[in-house]
C-alpha cells in the first residue's frame, strides 16, 4: 500500500526540541515553502556532527548516506531515543514501513514517553488502515499535549471513516495548537472539496505559510480517491503538482489511479517520470511490470463494454463472461433506472497477484474484484481454487458499484454502495453471494455490529479482525431489510440522496422518517427474528457437527443420519467445507438410498454449495432419475464458479444435446475445445455433433475435419463426415 | 501408423501388485486401485493372462513366483504389463517396493524381469519415490514409466487414479484407433496428475517420466527430439474395437493396404500444412479425410 501520508514527515515540523538548532532552521525553510531550504541542507552535509549531516543529506534527498550517517550516529549514542525517532522518519518517507517501525519501538524502549516515536507509530498504523493509528495518537496526546500530529492522525482516521464532523473538530484543535500546522488544514480544505465547495478558507491559511505546499492536494487526492472519486482524486494530484512540480509521490499517485481507470498510456508516462526521479516504492515497480504483462490480454469490445481476458483463457472463458456481463447491464439498467454514459471495462486477472497489484492501495479485505468508476477488475475463476470462487457473483457486485458510482459521481459511503452490490448478489439468484458465516453468527451473538451512522468504520478502520467481513454483511441485510419493509425504490431514493451529498443520518430521516437510532432498533430485531435459531443454536451445531463428521469417517451411517437431520436446520446456511449436506448425502449413498441423497445435494445446491465434485455428483443422480434438466441448471451452476473443468463442459453438452438444446450444446462443447482438451479429436467431432444439430453445416463441416485431422482413423467422425458431405 | 502395434496376435500378461498400504486409508486406497484395474482388465481383455496381487498377497516371494512362472510360460513376442501401487523408499542407493513382509528392491525387479523372454515389457511404477528405480530398471526398448521423477519426491501419489483413468477412459485414445498405446495413457495420466496440483492450488510432490530408450533418464515430455517415447507409441495397453479382427482378416487385406496409404497420405499432408495456404490444405484434407471414411466404412461392412 502506497504511504500516502509519509511524504509529510520532511515538511511537517518535528515536535518541539527535537532536532539540533540547525536543522531546525533548514525544516521551517522548507516548512515555509522557501526555496533556500536546499541550500541550507547542502550545508548542513559538511557539518561535522554525523546526526546534522544525515539531516543534511535527507533534505537533499539522498537517502543512502542518510541512512549510511543515522546507523553511525546511533551506534555512537545508542541510548537517544530521538535520533532512533528521525532514523525512523527517513525509512517512513523512503517506503520502508517495517524498518520506521521498528526504530520506533526501539525508541520506545529506550523512552517509553516519546511522543514523536509514539506519532510515528500512530503514522504507520494509519498507513495500513489500522485502528491502532487512534491508541498510538492519543496516548502521544497524553504524554505531549501539544503533539498536534497526532491531533492531524486522529482527524485523517475520522475522515476516513466518514465522519468529517469529527475530524473537522480534530483538524481545528491541531491548528489551535500550530497555526502552521499545515496537513490539518489541508484535511479542513479536503471536507470542504469533499462536500463540492470549490474553495476553500483553509487553502488561502495553507497557502500563505508555504506557497509550494503541493501537498495539501495531495492530502486531498487521497481522501477522494478513497471515496472512490477517482476523476476529481487525479485533478487533485494534478493540481498538487501544479504547486510542486517535484512531488514525485503525488506523480506516481495520479499514475496509478490513472491506470485503474484504464488510462494505461499517461499511467505509464507518470509512473516511468516518478520512478525516474527516484521516487521507487515497490507499488510502482509492480504497476510497471503488470502494465507489461498487458500484451498477454485479449480485448473485446461492444458498444456497452470491454472485456479483457488473459490470452490463454480467453477463449473458454469469453462466452460466459460476456453474457454475464451483458445480463447484468440489462438488469440493472432497469433496475436503477439509469443507462451508463460509456462502456463498462471489465478486467479478469489470471494471476491473484497480478489482481492484487491492480488493486493496490484500496483498504479492507483480500478483495475478488474491484471498481474504479466504470472499470471493473477482478479475478479469474482459474485463479482460484475450484469451489471457493462464484466468479459471476463477484462481477454481478462490482457492476452494481459501477451503476452507483456513476449515479452519485462516486458521492456514496462505502457502507451504502458496499451494501447494495451484496444486496444485488442474491437478488440476481438466491444461491449466489455470501451465506451466513460463524463470524457474521459471533458478532450478532455478542452484539458487535455497528449502528447504521457509524458502519463505515467497520470497513475502513475495522477494530477485529473479521469486522470487514461482518460488516459486509451487515450492509447487505441493511439493504435486504429495506427492499423488504419499503421496496427497492427506497434504495434507488437513497442513492439519489446520496448523490446530493447527504449524511446517512440525514438519509435515513429523510426516507425512513425515523432517526438513525429507531432505524438500528428495527433493524436489529429484523435480522435477530431471521437468525435467532441459527445464533441460538449455534454452539451446539459446531459441537455435533464434529461428531457426525467422526461419524462419517468411521461409517456409522444410521448415526450420521440421525445427528445430521438433527442439526442440519439450526444452520441451514452452512455449506462449505464438511457440510451436513454431503454427510448426509454420503450417508444415504452408502445405504444405497438415492432419492434422498438426491434430496440432500440438492438443498445443498439450492442453498448455495459450490464444492464442483459434490455438484457433479446431484448431476449425475439427477440425470440417473431422468431429471436432465435439472442436472443441466446443476452443471450451469458451475459454470459461474469453475468453468475450466472439460469434464463439466463434455457432460453439460452432452445433457443439452439430449435436450435438443443445441444452442448451448455448441457453448459447451466449444468451451471444450477452448480447454484446450485432453482429447482434442473428441472434442472437435463432439463440437460437430452439436453444430449439425444446430444447423450450421459448414461450421460442423470444420470441426469434422479437424477432429479427423487429429485422428484421421476415428470413426464416429468419418461417419459424421460422410453424412454431412452427403447431405451436402 | 498403429496397425503395427505389437500385441495384436501375442498374449499379453498384465502383472498388478498393490503393495503395504502402512495405514487403513491407504491399505483402502491401494487395494481399491489394484482391484480397479483387475476388473477393467477382465472386461477390456477377457483373453488376456491377468494377475492381481494385494492385500496380505502382495508378498515379494508371491512377486517373484508369478514373475518365474510368466517367464516359463510367455513367448518372445508376447507382451508384459507389471504395474506397482503403493508406497516406494528410496536410500540414495537402492529403490525398495514396499510389500508385506520383506520389500522388493529395483534391482531384485530388474533381474526377475531381465530373465523373462518377452523383449516387449513395459513397467508401469506408480509408488512414492518410483523415480529412484529408473536407473535400475531401464532397458533399451523395455517401456518404463514412474510417478515421480526422483527417489525424493516421496509422497504418497496420485498417478495411479490417472493411469487407471486413462485405461478406462476412451478420450485417452488421442488418434481414435480404437488401440490405447502406453504412450497415450501416460500422456493422459501426467497431464492430469499436472491438472490436479494446478487446480487444488498445491505444490506438486511428483512428476512422472517416461523411458524406452535406454537412456537412464526419463522424460516428461516424449518427442521425436530427445528420442523417448517411440516405443511406448507402438505398446498396445488395452484394445477398444475391431481394429486386431480386421487385421486377421485376408478379405480385408486390400483395403487394409488402400487405408494404410490414405493415412500415409494424410501424415504426408499435415508435414507440409506450414508451407500451404489454408484453403488448399483443407481442400486436400477433406479430400482424403473423405477416401480414408469411405474405406473404414467398407472394411466396417
Amino acid at each position: 500500500m502506497i504511504n500516502r501520508f509519509s511524504f509529510l514527515v520532511l515538511l511537517a515540523l518535528p515536535l518541539a526540541a527535537q532536532l539540533p538548532p540547525a536543522v531546525q532552521a533548514c525544516a521551517t525553510l522548507r516548512h515555509h515553502g522557501d526555496a533556500r531550504a536546499d541550500a541550507c541542507y547542502e550545508k548542513l552535509t559538511h557539518s561535522t556532527d554525523r546526526e546534522v549531516q544525515a539531516e543534511g543529506y535527507w533534505g537533499i534527498r539522498n537517502y543512502k548516506i542518510a541512512n549510511d550517517l543515522f546507523r553511525d550516529a546511533v551506534k555512537a549514542k545508542p541510548k537517544d531515543p530521538a535520533l532512533r525517532v528521525r532514523w525512523g522518519y527517513l525509512f517512513f518517507e523512503h517506503w520502508q514501513a517495517g524498518e520506521a517501525g521498528k526504530l520506533f519501538e526501539e525508541a520506545l524502549e529506550l523512552d517509553e514517553k516519546n511522543a514523536s516515536a509514539l506519532v510515528g507509530l500512530a503514522q504507520l498504523a494509519a498507513d495500513g488502515y489500522s485502528a491502532r493509528a487512534i491508541e498510538f495518537a492519543k496516548h502521544a496526546l497524553e504524554i505531549d499535549p501539544k503533539a498536534y500530529q497526532a491531533e492531524e492522525v486522529l482527524a485523517r482516521v475520522a475522515l476516513e471513516d466518514n465522519n468529517e464532523a469529527k475530524a473537522a473538530e480534530e483538524a481545528k484543535k491541531a491548528v489551535e495548537l500550530s497555526p502552521e500546522a499545515l496537513d490539518a488544514m489541508a484535511i479542513l480544505a479536503t471536507i470542504d472539496w469533499l462536500n463540492d465547495k470549490k474553495t476553500s478558507p483553509w487553502l488561502d491559511k495553507i497557502l500563505k505559510v508555504n506557497p509550494r505546499y503541493g501537498e495539501a492536494y495531495d492530502i486531498a487526492g487521497h481522501f477522494f480517491i478513497i471515496n472512490r472519486r477517482y476523476e476529481e482524486g487525479i485533478l487533485k494530484y494534478r493540481l498538487a503538482l501544479e504547486l510542486d512540480p517535484h512531488l514525485e509521490k503525488a506523480r506516481a499517485a495520479m499514475g496509478l489511479n490513472l491506470m485503474r481507470l484504464g488510462r494505461e498510456d499517461e499511467a505509464r508516462a507518470e509512473l516511468e517520470r516518478a520512478w525516474n526521479a527516484g521516487y521507487q516504492p515497490t507499488e510502482s515497480q509492480n504497476t510497471l511490470k503488470l502494465m507489461d504483462k498487458y500484451k498477454d490480454y485479449d480485448t473485446f469490445r461492444t458498444p456497452t463494454t470491454v472485456l479483457k481476458l488473459g490470452k490463454k483463457e480467453s477463449a473458454l472463458l469469453r462466452p460466459y463472461f460476456q453474457a454475464e456481463l451483458d445480463r447484468a447491464l440489462a438488469t440493472f439498467e432497469r433496475k436503477y433506472k439509469y443507462k451508463l454514459p460509456g462502456p463498462v471495462q471489465v478486467e479478469v486477472y489470471p494471476n491473484h497477484p497480478d489482481f492484487e497489484v491492480r488493486t493496490m492501495g484500496m483498504p479492507g479485505l483480500g478483495a475478488l474484484g474491484v471498481t474504479f468508476d466504470s472499470v471493473v477488475a477482478m479475478d479469474s475463476p482459474n485463479s482460484r481454487k475450484p469451489g471457493t470462487f462464484h466468479w459471476a457473483s463477484t462481477m454481478w457486485h462490482e457492476l452494481s458499484h459501477v451503476y452507483v458510482l456513476n449515479m452519485t459521481k462516486s458521492r456514496v459511503p462505502r457502507w451504502f454502495t458496499e451494501g447494495l452490490a451484496v444486496y444485488e448478489e442474491t437478488a440476481a439468484s438466491p444461491d449466489w453471494g455470501d451465506r451466513l458465516d460463524p463470524d457474521a453468527i459471533e458478532a450478532i451473538k455478542t452484539k458487535k455490529l455497528l449502528p447504521i451512522s457509524d458502519i463505515d468504520r467497520g470497513f475502513m478502520h475495522p477494530s477485529y479482525p473479521a469486522q470487514v467481513v461482518v460488516s459486509y454483511f451487515q450492509a447487505g441485510k441493511i439493504c435486504n431489510f429495506i427492499d423488504q419493509k419499503w421496496g427497492h425504490d427506497k434504495l434507488l431514493a437513497m442513492i439519489h440522496d446520496y448523490a446530493e451529498l447527504k449524511s446517512t443520518p440525514d438519509v435515513i430521516e429523510l426516507e425512513f422518517k425515523m432517526k438513525p437510532e429507531e432505524f438500528d432498533r428495527q433493524f436489529f430485531a429484523w435480522l435477530d427474528a431471521q437468525t435467532k435459531r441459527t445464533v441460538e443454536g449455534f454452539d451446539d451445531w459446531k459441537k455435533s457437527i464434529k461428531g457426525v463428521a467422526e461419524n462419517a469417517k468411521a461409517k456409522k451411517w444410521d448415526e450420521v443420519i440421525r445427528e445430521g437431520l438433527r442439526i442440519r436446520d439450526l444452520y441451514p446456511d452452512y455449506v462449505d467445507a464438511a457440510s451436513v449436506y454431503e454427510f448426509l448425502a454420503d450417508a444415504y449413498e452408502a445405504k444405497g438410498d438415492k432419492a434422498k441423497e438426491m434430496a440432500e445435494l440438492a438443498r445443498y445446491s439450492r442453498i448455495g454449495g459450490r464444492n464442483p465434485t459434490t455438484l457433479k455428483q446431484l448431476a449425475t443422480l439427477q440425470s440417473e432419475a431422468g431429471q436432465k434438466r435439472e442436472a443441466a441448471a446443476t452443471l450451469e451452476r458451475l459454470n459461474l464458479i469453475y468453468p475450466k473443468d472439460e469434464d463439466l463442459h463434455k457432460r453439460l453438452g452432452a445433457l443439452y444435446l439430449d435436450l435438443n438444446n443445441s444452442t448451448l450444446a455448441v457453448r459447451e462443447f466449444a468451451a471444450v475445445v477452448a480447454g484446450p482438451p485432453l482429447d482434442p479429436a473428441g472434442a472437435h467431432y463432439e463440437l460437430a455433433r452439436a453444430l449439425k444439430q444446430a444447423n450450421r453445416t459448414e461450421e460442423a463441416k470444420d470441426e469434422v475435419l479437424s477432429a479427423l485431422e487429429a485422428a484421421p482413423s476415428f470413426k464416429p467422425a468419418q461417419r459424421l463426415l460422410l453424412e454431412l458431405n452427403v447431405k451436402q | 501408423m498403429l496397425v503395427l502395434v505389437w500385441g495384436l496376435r501375442a498374449e499379453t500378461f498384465y502383472f498388478t501388485v498393490a503393495g503395504l498400504g502402512g495405514e487403513p486409508e491407504y491399505e483402502q486406497r491401494f487395494s481399491g486401485w489394484a482391484k480397479d484395474l483387475d476388473k477393467l482388465l477382465h472386461e477390456v481383455e477377457p483373453h488376456a493372462k491377468i494377475k492381481t496381487l494385494y492385500g496380505a498377497d502382495a508378498t515379494r516371494a508371491n512377486v517373484e513366483g508369478y514373475l518365474r512362472e510368466v517367464a516359463k510360460e510367455a513367448k518372445p513376442e508376447d507382451s508384459v504389463v507389471l504395474m506397482l501401487i503403493g508406497h516406494g523408499t528410496y536410500d540414495e542407493f537402492d529403490y525398495k517396493f514396499n510389500l508385506p513382509g520383506p520389500d522388493l528392491s529395483a534391482a531384485q525387479l530388474a533381474a526377475l524381469l531381465d530373465k523373462l523372454p518377452t523383449a516387449h515389457q513395459l513397467i508401469v511404477n506408480m509408488t512414492s519415490a518410483s523415480g529412484g528405480s529408473i536407473l535400475a530398471l531401464e532397458k533399451p526398448k523395455r517401456v518404463l514409466i514412474t510417478a515421480t521423477k526422483a527417489g525424493t519426491e516421496k509422497n504418497a501419489t496420485v498417478f495411479p487414479r490417472y493411469w487407471i483413468e486413462g485405461m478406462r477412459d476412451p478420450a485417452a485414445d488421442s488418434d481414435k484407433n480404437e488401440i490405447v498405446t502406453a504412450l497415450e495413457v501416460f500422456r493422459y495420466a501426467e497431464e492430469k496428475t499436472s491438472k490436479f496440483y494446478e487446480t487444488q492450488k498445491r505444490l506438486s510432490t511428483e512428476h512422472a517420466l517416461i523411458e524406452d530408450a535406454g537412456k537412464g533418464e526419463g522424460v516428461k515430455i516424449p518427442s521425436a527430439e530427445n528420442g523417448e517415447g517411440l516405443t511406448a507409441g507402438r505398446f498396445a495397453v488395452l484394445h477398444l474395437g475391431a481394429a486386431a479382427v480386421q487385421s486377421r482378416d485376408p478379405a480385408k487385406l486390400a483395403l487394409l493396404k488402400q487405408k494404410e496409404e490414405l493415412e500415409a497420405a494424410i501424415d504426408d499432408l499435415k508435414y507440409r500444412k506450414a508451407s500451404m495456404a489454408v484453403q488448399e490444405y483443407r481442400g486436400q484434407l477433406q479430400a482424403l479425410l473423405l477416401e480414408l471414411a469411405k474405406t473404414q466404412e467398407a472394411l466396417d461392412k
